[in-house]
């Protein structure tokens, strides 16, 4: 099917006169976990494509080449504390994959988005309780996410206020997930409601190996805009799942009952004079457990798998970076775990060594207990090499 | 004798000052004829640091309502290709567009401050609109000759509660068009930070346009020239250009 997209898209593509462009990415990661030091790493190959046959179409396309090397086989209860006695291995293959391929019509009032496509709902930056479809990392946030298969269309109703639809076709109605946003502005603040439906089967957790259909609704929101100087956010999401566990040995569906949750950011941020740029957001999701003696295996394994924002409730991030010298900035992030005293402390330097050419070298620092969500790693270095082109 | 030469001077400097425009009506016509309707741009910005390092961006630009509405684009280098800046209401309102994670997101008016990519440039210092005018406060402090041009020297003081990009500005204004030419900027400590020429002064479709602008960081010791290669003051936005859906495209 994808080589079939492909052999249909490419041609397409090359016929409109397109630009290509993209990177070289290689990183080299060391990790102490526990007694265990491991080394692994990955190049990756980008190469966006995009053409405009005329002003109101957009064709993109993107192809990830991506081979890992180290350690490329991982035993996920090595992530789990209290549990490094059990296995259950994740392998990492080399990928080719075509994360994007889409194509955007504009209309005078409304642009259509058919394709894979990256979508990045929400205002925050580490955390995005309304975003359902992607989980963002940590340790870096900012980083492109994979696309998604959806329809979307925006519609524009005035300079500042848009209506967005976002369809991710099921093989029926019923199972599609969807996703509506209005948008608009007042004063100095940006202003977002969302709604969500969304039907997700997976294999995954709560039980591992066995099919189960999760239905979430959601309605959420989000505001940004400036306090006394500040950029300030919110964003928040109430969700109402309905997950129904479908055992090998029945032909009975069984609801596992779930209770409506809620997830808010409070964010800020400041460019002082001397260029320090401050950015701080606190994270606190019902989904999550309070105390570290509640936490279940489906806890971490939802939590591993993206499943859910957090494994646990209250959550700070901070970032800090100062551009020093000439093309090399400083920064540093700690995330912090409020209900289990455990976090990370990752200062980084970044250096424009070429135009177009970045080298950055990262370290982490854990704390916590090793029964903590942090504190069972011990420390980390990572070095990425990329080249845009 | 002395009596009479101090009285000479006094009177020739008050006939001086009758025939000079005051610094408010100066900083007016400079504001006047910097403020062309709309206009489009394509120029380079090139970036070349105390160490000796060069970095090179090209961009688009538009601009409306005399420069209260504008909107950059990056067109090079590739690592920030697509990126692009809305910024509205004198760049009171900031949106910033990331090609590489889709994602549109409204900045805080402290984001202005921020150095353009890195440059001597804020995105402040390239808002246009009536800034000079409503923020700051001008008196002239004399007549120059300036790289062979008479100039008109005027002082622009902060106004504090406007919150001025700048506490201090000194402005040299060509008197034969009222074009400003060098613009030295001062910090809170009275040190002259920032340094602006303004050459190869061409007119375009009835307005003198600037093909070249230095910004010297005298902290720093780094410069940023921008370079015109295109520009129009003909271009007229269609409905709805100055949105988040156009900072998209």
């Amino acid at each position: 099917m994808k080589i079939w997209g492909i052999i249909l898209v490419l041609p397409c593509l090359l016929w409109a006169q397109p630009e290509f462009y993209g990177y070289f990415e290689s990183e080299a990661d060391i990790l102490q976990l526990g007694s265990e030091r491991y080394s692994f790493g990955y190049n990756k190959f980008r190469l966006d494509v995009e053409a405009r046959p005329n002003d109101n179409i957009l064709i993109g396309a993107s192809l990830n080449a991506q081979q890992y090397w180290g350690k490329t086989n991982w035993n996920i209860f090595d992530f789990i504390p209290n549990k490094q006695d059990m296995v259950m291995y994740y392998y990492l293959p080399d990928t080719l994959l075509l994360d994007n391929v889409y194509m955007k019509i504009s209309f005078p009032l409304i642009d259509v988005t058919l394709g894979r496509q990256q979508i990045s709902p929400g205002v925050a930056y580490a955390w995005n309780p309304t975003d359902i479809f992607n989980h963002k990392t940590l340790m870096d946030p900012s980083y492109e996410q994979p696309g998604v298969d959806v329809i979307r269309l925006d519609l524009p109703l005035g300079d500042r206020s848009t209506a967005i639809s976002i369809i991710e076709p099921g093989d029926d109605i019923e199972s599609s997930t969807m996703q509506l946003v209005l948008k608009g502005g007042l004063g100095s603040f940006d202003f977002g409601i969302t709604v969500v439906k969304q039907y997700a089967p997976t294999n995954e957790t709560p039980i591992l190996g066995d099919p189960y259909i999760e239905e979430r609704d959601l309605v959420g929101g989000s505001v940004i805009g400036e306090l006394f100087g500040w950029g300030v956010w919110t964003e928040i999401a109430h969700s109402t799942l309905n997950t129904t566990y479908f055992p090998p040995w029945s032909s009975i569906a069984y609801p596992l009952p779930r209770d409506p949750f809620t997830e808010y950011i409070l964010g800020l941020d400041h460019t002082f004079d001397n260029s320090f740029y401050l950015l701080a957001e606190f994270l606190h999701n019902e989904d999550g457990k309070k105390d570290i003696s509640d936490l279940t295996l489906t806890d971490y394994l939802a939590s591993l798998g993206g499943g859910t924002h957090s494994l646990m409730q209250d959550y700070a991030f901070l970032y800090a970076m100062h551009p020093t010298f000439d093309y090399v900035s400083l920064s540093a992030l700690v995330i912090a775990n409020f209900n289990d005293n455990s976090g990370t402390f990752a200062p980084q330097l970044e250096w424009n060594v070429f135009q177009n050419t970045n080298i950055s070298l990262q370290s982490s620092l854990f704390w916590g207990d090793d029964d903590t969500e942090f504190g069972l790693q011990d420390w980390g270095l990572r070095l990425r090499v990329r080249s845009d082109f | 004798m002395t009596t009479r030469i101090i009285l000479f001077v006094l009177l020739s400097f008050s006939w001086l000052v009758a025939q000079a425009p005051t610094g408010t009506e100066i900083i007016n016509r400079v504001t006047e004829i910097m403020s062309p309707e709309n206009s489009y741009s394509t120029g380079t910005q090139t970036i070349i640091t105390s160490s000796g390092k060069e970095r090179v961006f090209e961009f688009e630009s538009w601009a409306a309502e005399k420069g209260k509405s504008t909107l950059t684009r990056y067109t090079k280098p590739a690592a920030i290709r697509g990126q692009a800046f809305l910024m509205l209401n004198n760049a009171d309102d900031i949106w910033s567009y990331f090609p590489r994670t889709k994602r549109v997101r409204k900045l805080a008016s402290h984001a202005k401050k921020q150095k353009m990519q890195g440059s001597d440039f804020t995105y402040e210092d390239m808002g246009g609109g009536d800034v000079f005018q409503t923020k700051f406060k001008s008196t002239l402090l004399a007549e120059e000759t300036r790289d062979g041009e008479l100039v008109w020297k005027v002082e622009l003081l902060g106004i504090t509660e406007q919150d001025p990009p700048y506490p201090k500005i000194i402005l040299w204004a060509r008197q034969s068009d009222y074009f400003p030419i060098a613009l030295d900027y001062y910090d809170d400590n009275g040190f002259n930070s920032k340094s602006l020429l303004l050459s190869d002064i061409q007119m375009i479709e009835d307005y003198p346009t600037a093909m070249a602008m230095v910004m010297t960081d005298n902290n720093e010791r780094s410069s940023t020239t921008m370079r015109t290669l295109e520009v129009t003051y003909a271009w007229e936005p269609p409905e709805g250009f100055f949105s988040e859906r156009n900072l998209k495209k």
